[in-house]
């Protein structure tokens, strides 16, 4: 709606002026920080019914009227933010980033990283660990969403330790989980099966997460597996059973010994049949899948290998 | 003469000695097929001690009439340990003879339970169980000789059981294919199940999660309430110092007014 973008436009001139003039007392900045948060609420409204209302609009004209509305509305919360800082209030600034940062999701997300990165600082120098690792989440998966995997890892860790400073063990497990994942998909395996080993341990006590501890333990296997020693494998597997003793009884274990035997006998298509056998119970998600096909594309080069050398 | 006789007889008691000896160890025997041969064994043993019996007989008649007495006697001993032998074959065969018939009968009875209406009719039952008693009977018997109209009742028979194995493989692949369908389903409901269980394993985890926020939440509450209680004493003992502050500036604005006063009045009245 047009009026949304004028009145938001005039709640900035506003504020600008107060910024700019000389106030007789020194509310200025209150003043002025309360006509930015008002202009950037309007500014995300008019954002919105572009969204939702105009889609009649023609849709080479939208997506440039929505970035730019978007990108407006982050940079008055930025100047929010400025505003706040100045009056010493950093709670209300590192909230004000938040909400830039929100703004620029949608339009460029470097904008968005760089806000949140602000504000987490701001609350670490606050205190408020918890928001400050929520936040650090945020930016891990917003750098997941781009692909940058290393950076999301190093963000997911820095969220799972703030997490567990404030003893908050669940989310930083979660983080944990999304490390570990990302780990093996780079290849770091020793990090993952560490990280899966100290979660199944951990969930083991608790009886609500007891039941989950198999799927940790399924996915610390497939790493040992993908790792490729044989003989780690065996050890692992002992390990598992004896952290858990239900562990042997369950599909997931004799998915990973039959793996291990096949691995044993280089036997491709036993491999195969075990994995196709698995899968028709319980469909495997896409990291398994991957990792799994790394363990196959390993065992057919190791049996190419001793053909050629036989 | 006799040396010929002779001769029959030894054979013929080698014979019995290593026939009852297979006898006996086919009835302790318990694996069918080793059975099945040790009687097949028995069983020619008998016929060869037969034929030498009667040649025997034969040759004893030949002989003259003094030789012939005992040579007979000694014949009739040798047929009743013959017919002994038998007896014992017999023994030892109708067991499982009974067994392939309990076999049969339970089948029979079986598919009566599945299909009633294919047996419904009690002569085709009459002689299903006539050819079952025949066959029992002529697997006994088989050391006699058939004669036509037994193997009449054999043809028939045979009949009889082709047509009731046929409604027999109907029936089994019928059962085969109900078998199949419940073990799909089998399979499908434990998917199914597995499906739920990880359902559950991720809602467990969420409540896990709500369970810390609220332990969070209720710690935080608890330091509000102290937080609260502080701020209420700070704020009783601002208004107190407010209200003596107030009192204070009120008493020395009384005392200046009062000082004014008085300064103006001994300005006035002594000049």
């Amino acid at each position: 709606m047009g009026d949304q973008t004028a009145r938001a436009e005039e709640f900035e001139k506003k504020a600008e002026k107060k910024l700019s003039g000389w106030g007789l007392f020194s509310s200025k900045y209150e003043d002025a920080a309360d006509l930015f948060d008002k202009a950037g609420n309007c500014f995300k409204l008019a954002k919105s019914y572009v969204n939702g209302g105009g889609m009649d609009l023609g849709s080479g004209l939208l997506p440039y009227g929505f970035e730019v509305l978007g990108d407006r509305a982050g940079a008055t919360y930025i100047k929010l933010a400025n505003c706040h800082l100045k009056l010493e209030s950093k709670h209300e600034a590192a909230q004000a980033y938040v909400d830039a940062a929100h703004c620029y999701k949608k339009t460029s997300i470097n904008e968005a990283i760089s806000c949140l990165e602000k504000a987490v600082h701001l609350f670490c120098d606050i205190g408020r660990l918890n928001m400050a690792a929520r936040y650090f989440k945020e930016i891990a998966e917003l750098y997941e969403s781009k692909q940058n995997i290393e950076k999301a890892i190093e963000f997911f860790e820095k969220a799972a330790d703030f997490f567990q400073n404030e003893e908050v063990t669940t989310s930083a497990n979660q983080c944990k989980q999304k490390v570990a994942q990302f780990a093996a998909q780079l290849e770091h395996y020793q990090k993952a099966i560490e990280i899966y080993e100290l979660i199944a341990r951990q969930s083991l006590n608790n009886n609500l997460l007891k039941y989950g501890v198999k799927g940790h333990l399924l996915n610390a296997g497939i790493c040992q597996l993908c790792k490729g020693d044989v003989v780690a494998i065996t050890n692992a597997l002992e390990r598992y059973q004896d952290l858990d003793p239900t562990f042997s009884g369950t599909r997931e274990y004799k998915l990973l010994a039959d793996i291990a035997a096949s691995i044993d006998e280089e036997d491709v298509a036993k491999f195969t049949d075990v994995v196709k056998e698995f899968d028709s119970m319980t469909p495997l998600d896409s990291w398994k899948t991957t990792l799994l096909l790394r363990v196959k594309e390993k065992l057919k080069a190791k049996e190419l290998e001793e053909d050629d050398l036989t | 003469m006799s040396e010929v006789f002779e001769g029959y007889e030894r054979q013929y008691c080698e014979l019995s000695a290593n026939l009852s000896r297979k006898c006996n160890s086919a009835a302790i025997l318990s694996d069918q097929e080793q059975k099945q041969q040790k009687l097949s064994e028995i069983k020619t043993g008998i016929d060869e001690a037969d034929v030498l019996i009667r040649k025997m007989d034969l040759e004893a008649r030949s002989l003259q009439p003094s030789v012939k007495v005992v040579l007979l006697a000694k014949l009739r001993e040798y047929k009743s340990d013959l017919n002994q032998l038998k007896k014992e074959f017999k023994r030892v065969t109708s067991p499982n003879a009974n067994q392939a018939a309990r076999e049969e009968l339970l089948e029979y009875g079986n598919a009566d339970a599945l299909s009633p209406l294919l047996l419904s009719t009690s002569p085709r039952r009459l002689l299903r169980n006539l050819a079952h008693n025949l066959k029992k009977e002529l697997y006994l018997a088989e050391g006699l000789r058939v004669n036509d109209t037994v193997v009449n009742i054999l043809v028939v028979m045979a009949m009889a059981l082709a047509k009731a194995s046929a409604g027999q493989r109907e029936r089994l692949a019928m059962s085969v294919e109900r078998l199949n369908e419940s073990s799909e389903r089998i399979t499908e409901s434990r998917r199914t199940i597995l499906e739920t269980e990880e359902l559950g394993i991720s809602i467990l985890q969420d409540l896990h999660q709500q369970r810390e926020t609220l332990l969070h939440s209720h710690k935080k509450l608890h330091g509000v309430d102290d937080a609260i209680d502080k701020s209420k004493k700070v704020l009783t003992a601002m208004s107190r110092r407010m209200t003596k502050h107030k009192w204070i500036v009120g008493s020395i604005i009384g005392a200046l007014i009062v000082a004014v006063i008085l300064i103006l009045y001994f300005k006035l009245f002594q000049s």
